[in-house]
């Protein structure tokens, strides 16, 4: 068979899954986004109704809103967070060595571990009775001895912010080690020579060498912030009441749980653009080397 | 202070800071570890010293858990995604790394991008499908939809590895007479096999973690073990000690495999992104 032919031929079954898996499901969640869909009423999956899924969102949806901004506050300190301690620990391990390296090796544990069990773990360690980290910062801070964590707003999303960096620190901070390797040495040495301080040559040359690595770094994190499920449905479940529901959470609700599976999908569509633009952001940087 | 004492202090401080990452990093991974292993009793107390008991391991794979069943679901549907995402998969990476296509760079940016679609948008239409072609709570239909998961990452992997084998060989060897075919499978697949084996172990730590999709698909045949672990509930709230033992069954075959693979593991996160 000639090369011409065969090249298509070995592409073809795969781009035929992709379009099965995840192409067609995207279209179809977009049409579905424009009917009645109800499960309860047969028929409605295909009865058109125009914008009003979405207008019904915008307008007469406070738990819409509140997924948002669950949502959004959920990426912008897990990226942070997640971020700034990846790149700290990525520094203090960087110069290599057999202690270092053998902490490298233990960092890929916790990523190994399913989201929905670092969820159950999580719930585990600040149970109010016998949790180790409820234990752990009742004497740290006093004022937080008698508390139940899960059951307070404000404390139940700050424990899924934890767990959620607790996750990805160690993802992140091997990504920053292999970005910090491919700075060039003589760089920075030569800095030294000239007697730049440690904090100079971090801002001045590390940062500004890392930048293209960060930046991968941050999207990607920022796309798993805003899809995130697992964790909370088995940690809090988005309790208490909707204090800690991401939309992921929400659309899950209302598809599966109300069976509204119309709105449930025009919610899902509105998640979705915010993705297309991240996904072009990323492959920007995958590309730009080719 | 000399410079040399300040080095040492500096060093000395930074291998605290290590040490304590350790710590957090480790504790609630040993924590359930721990908790596994202890009675019902024991699990209520902070206790650091306890009999260890394997009396939950036993306990989980009893009625009414089944966890056994759970397992044999986990593997199966992760040992199929990937028998079937891996040949597919290399395939397509063989053809994309050797070969000019067109619409090659368009392919590539979808492949990709499909991957950070939130899984909850793909999986409203396969539930609405399945549950009109009878598939829902069926294996068949969660290594379906694990395809979608798995494929952009499989590809994206392998088209790496083969990106890194030197095409010297093979072109040498269609001048010597070979087919193509020939090539790709007495040349390419040989060099690619480590490549293609950390592929197909990346995509099973995937399969076999997956959540939503086997929450909303399934129900009771087809239950996987993440999904297993909400049955750890009774009246008198979560039973610890048997949700620690099913955790380890989950997670240590994972830490196993992670291990293995531990060099590649960061590029097939990123796709390639970072190198």
């Amino acid at each position: 068979m000639r090369d011409n032919t065969l090249k298509y031929l070995l592409v073809l079954p795969a781009i035929l899954v992709v379009f099965a898996t995840a192409i067609w499901p995207l279209i179809e969640s977009l049409r579905l986004s424009f009917t009645v869909g109800r499960f309860s009423v047969p028929g409605s999956l295909e009865q058109y109704l125009g914008w009003e899924n979405f207008a019904w969102a915008f307008t007469q949806e406070p738990a819409f809103w509140n997924a948002v901004r669950v949502t959004a506050i959920y990426t912008v300190l897990t990226v942070g967070l997640t971020t700034t301690m990846a790149l700290g620990l990525a520094l203090l391990l960087a110069p290599g060595g057999k202690f270092r390296a053998g902490v490298q090796t233990i960092l890929i544990l916790p990523f190994a571990m399913s989201p929905a069990l670092i969820g159950v773990s999580f719930r585990f360690m600040f149970n109010p009775e016998f949790g180790l980290f409820d234990a752990f910062f009742g004497v740290l801070i006093p004022p937080l001895a008698d508390v139940s964590w899960l059951a307070d707003p404000i404390l139940a999303f700050a424990v899924c912010v934890m767990a959620d960096v607790w996750g990805w620190i160690p993802f992140l901070t091997l990504v920053l080690i292999g970005g910090l390797a491919s700075i060039p040495q003589d760089t920075i040495e030569a800095a030294q020579v000239d007697g730049a301080s440690n904090w100079r040559v971090f801002k001045d040359i590390t940062i500004p060498q890392l930048a293209p690595v960060l930046a991968v770094v941050i999207i990607l994190k920022s796309i798993f912030s805003l899809k995130t499920f697992d964790q909370i449905f088995m940690l809090t479940n988005g309790g208490p009441g909707t204090a800690t529901q991401t939309l992921s959470h929400y659309i899950y609700f209302n598809g599966m749980k109300y069976g509204q599976i119309g709105y449930a999908a025009s919610v899902a569509w509105l998640m979705v653009i915010p993705m297309i633009v991240l996904a072009y952001a990323y492959t920007k940087f995958v590309f730009r080397k080719d | 202070m000399t410079g040399k004492q300040k080095k040492q202090i500096s060093q000395a401080i930074q291998i605290v800071l290590i040490l304590i990452t350790i710590f957090v990093m480790l504790v609630p991974i040993l924590w359930i570890f721990m908790a596994a292993f202890k009675n019902h009793i024991d699990v209520f107390q902070l206790k650091l010293f306890f009999t260890p008991t394997l009396e939950n391991f036993g306990t989980v794979f009893e009625a009414p858990y089944h966890l056994g069943m759970k397992l044999w679901n986990s593997t199966i549907v992760a040992f199929v995604t990937v028998a079937l995402a891996i040949p597919i998969a290399t395939m397509a990476a063989y053809s994309f790394s050797r070969f000019r296509l067109r619409g090659k760079t368009a392919m590539l940016v979808v492949i990709l991008a499909t991957q950070f679609m939130p899984a909850v948008v793909i999986i409203l239409p396969f539930f609405v499908m399945f549950r009109d072609v009878g598939l829902l709570d069926t294996r068949i239909g969660l290594v379906l939809v694990n395809l979608a998961i798995v494929m952009p990452f499989a590809i994206w992997m392998i088209k790496g590895f083969i990106d890194g084998i030197p095409i010297d060989t093979e072109e040498a060897a269609m001048v010597d007479g070979s087919s193509r075919i020939m090539v790709i499978r007495n040349i390419v697949l040989p060099m690619a096999a480590p490549g293609l084996l950390t592929a197909g172990i990346f995509c099973f730590i995937i399969a076999w973690n997956e959540f939503l999709f086997a929450l909303i698909l399934t129900n009771k045949d087809a239950v996987t073990l993440p999904i297993g672990l909400a049955l750890f509930k009774a009246e008198e709230g979560d039973l610890w000690n048997l949700l620690s033992a099913a955790g380890i069954i989950i997670m240590l075959p994972m830490f196993i495999l992670a291990l293995i693979i531990r060099k590649y593991f960061v590029q097939g996160m990123t796709m390639g992104a970072v190198r």
